[in-house]
């Protein structure tokens, strides 16, 4: 690793102002799964490497009058742990598994997922298809936005150098509602996702209402299906309209052709993964109504 | 460069170091600590797997700066000369390990897992030693291993796997 300063902050304040110090030549550090790796490979100094692996005010799940907070530094151990987690959003616990293994698990964080916005991170769809928001906290204080736009490219969101993603919120009103996830690797364990997808809707008088579909790896960002949620919001319920959306979310996403899949493969993955997770959240639905 | 105090095996160590130290680094090459080991550097492999606050972390993609005042475990901290750990005993006696490259970090992923106290099933030994690679093949011996000390620590049993399933 090439030469850094190391600074660990006592408060988000104090890490705003190290950001704002040194900025442009400051980087941030939470778990360091990804961003240790790089630091081995890099051929210049970052300069400064503020650590917020310890600050209070990232840690932390719990419920608000916006629905439920998960703090940016919370691990996806934690995730998986977490009651109010699996009470409200048990979606998040499926992508969570996926991540990694045990140790990068316990190491790696929501935020940092997010944050470094690789194509294939396994965090995303499921937020997005719970309109998960995002809190950044900035030298004028905090801003909010739409997970949708916070991912702007390959390893590029909105966040700006002299900003900390907060937390990320998932709206009161998505609290619960039936959801379905799924990833496919090359194998079981610490597998890139070829394809992730995560699905979520409401039924209403027999009809498919809010209804998201959100996938991942198939595009430089996560993305929203919205050709394919149009195919079934405001309809009657029917498994064979779930198949249709299916078929039409492929036409969304533009996947890459690489060693590890064909682009014909993962385009077959992404109808699967669409239609099993719409059949997940269906099953959700459904068992509630009988139950 | 830094003084870095960690808990280690119980005992306060301290070393200064430079910021760029992982963790991993700092066991081996300052505090002599050299169980974990040096595998793939980016968090694959898991042969550099310790406990850090009681979680199985790899030392390879934590600061030393990071871990400054946690609590370490390694697999120094296991055995004495004259008794082995149950997990080692247990790896030794169904023959788990053949090269024991990724031997210390299997036996602190299995500690870990152990420690949690929860129930366990084959599937979830497996995923939670997904993050530790043999070379060797070694798997379904090092499972055996780790199922015969759950089964030896605890006095539970790892419910018979139906074969057809998984």
């Amino acid at each position: 690793m090439k030469p850094f300063d190391f600074v660990q902050p006592a408060t988000t304040d104090a890490a705003i102002a190290a950001l704002a110090e040194h900025s442009p030549n400051v980087r941030i550090l939470a778990g360091g799964t990804d961003y240790v790796v790089e630091l081995k490979f890099v051929t210049e100094s970052p300069g400064v490497v503020v650590d917020v692996s310890r600050l209070e005010d990232l840690k932390g799940i719990e419920l608000t009058d916006a629905g439920l907070r998960i703090g940016a530094g919370v691990t996806h151990t934690e995730i998986m742990e977490h009651p109010l987690i699996a009470e409200h959003a048990p979606a998040m616990i499926d992508a969570a598994h996926t991540v990694g293994a045990v140790q990068t698990r316990n190491l790696g964080t929501l935020g940092g997922n997010l944050v470094t916005c690789v194509p294939s991170m396994d965090s995303g769809p499921t937020l997005m298809a719970l309109d998960a928001q995002v809190t950044i906290l900035g030298p004028n204080g905090t801003r909010s936005m739409d997970l949708v736009e916070f991912f702007v490219g390959v390893r590029k969101t909105a966040l700006q150098p002299d900003e900390l993603l907060l937390e990320i919120i998932i709206p009161k009103e998505n609290l619960g509602k039936p959801a379905g996830f799924i990833k496919f690797g090359l194998r079981k364990g610490q597998a890139l996702a070829l394809v992730n997808a995560a699905s979520s809707f409401t039924i209403e008088d027999g009809k498919f209402k809010d209804v998201r579909i959100s996938l991942g790896a198939v595009a430089p960002v996560v993305i929203r299906a919205t050709k394919a949620e149009a195919v079934l919001e405001g309809q009657a319920v029917s498994e064979e309209l779930i198949n249709e959306a299916a078929k039409v979310s492929v036409t969304e996403a533009n996947p890459i052709d690489d060693f590890r899949a064909s682009k014909e493969y993962r385009n077959d993955l992404i109808e699967v993964g669409t239609r099993r997770t719409l059949q997940a959240a269906l099953d959700i639905a459904n068992s509630r109504a009988n139950g | 460069m830094t003084d870095i105090t960690l808990i280690v095996n119980g005992e306060e160590k301290t070393a200064s170091v430079p910021p760029e130290t992982t963790l991993l680094k700092m066991l081996r090459e300052d505090l002599n600590y050299t169980g974990a080991k040096l595998g793939c550097d980016v968090g694959d492999c898991g042969a550099c797997t310790v406990l850090v606050d009681g979680m199985a972390v790899n030392a390879c993609l934590m600061l030393a700066g990071q871990a400054e005042g946690k609590k370490i475990e390694t697999i120094e901290g296991l055995s004495t000369l004259e008794e082995y750990h149950p997990i080692q005993k247990a790896f030794e006696d169904v023959a788990a390990l053949q090269c024991g490259f990724c031997g210390p970090g299997m036996i602190m992923s299995t500690k870990a897992l152990i420690d949690q106290g929860e129930d366990l099933t084959k599937q979830e030994i497996k995923d939670a030693l997904s993050g530790n690679l043999c070379r060797c093949t070694g798997y379904t011996k090092i499972i055996e291993g780790v199922i015969d000390a759950y089964e030896e620590i605890t006095g539970k049993k790892v419910p018979e796997e139906n074969p057809r399933a998984a």
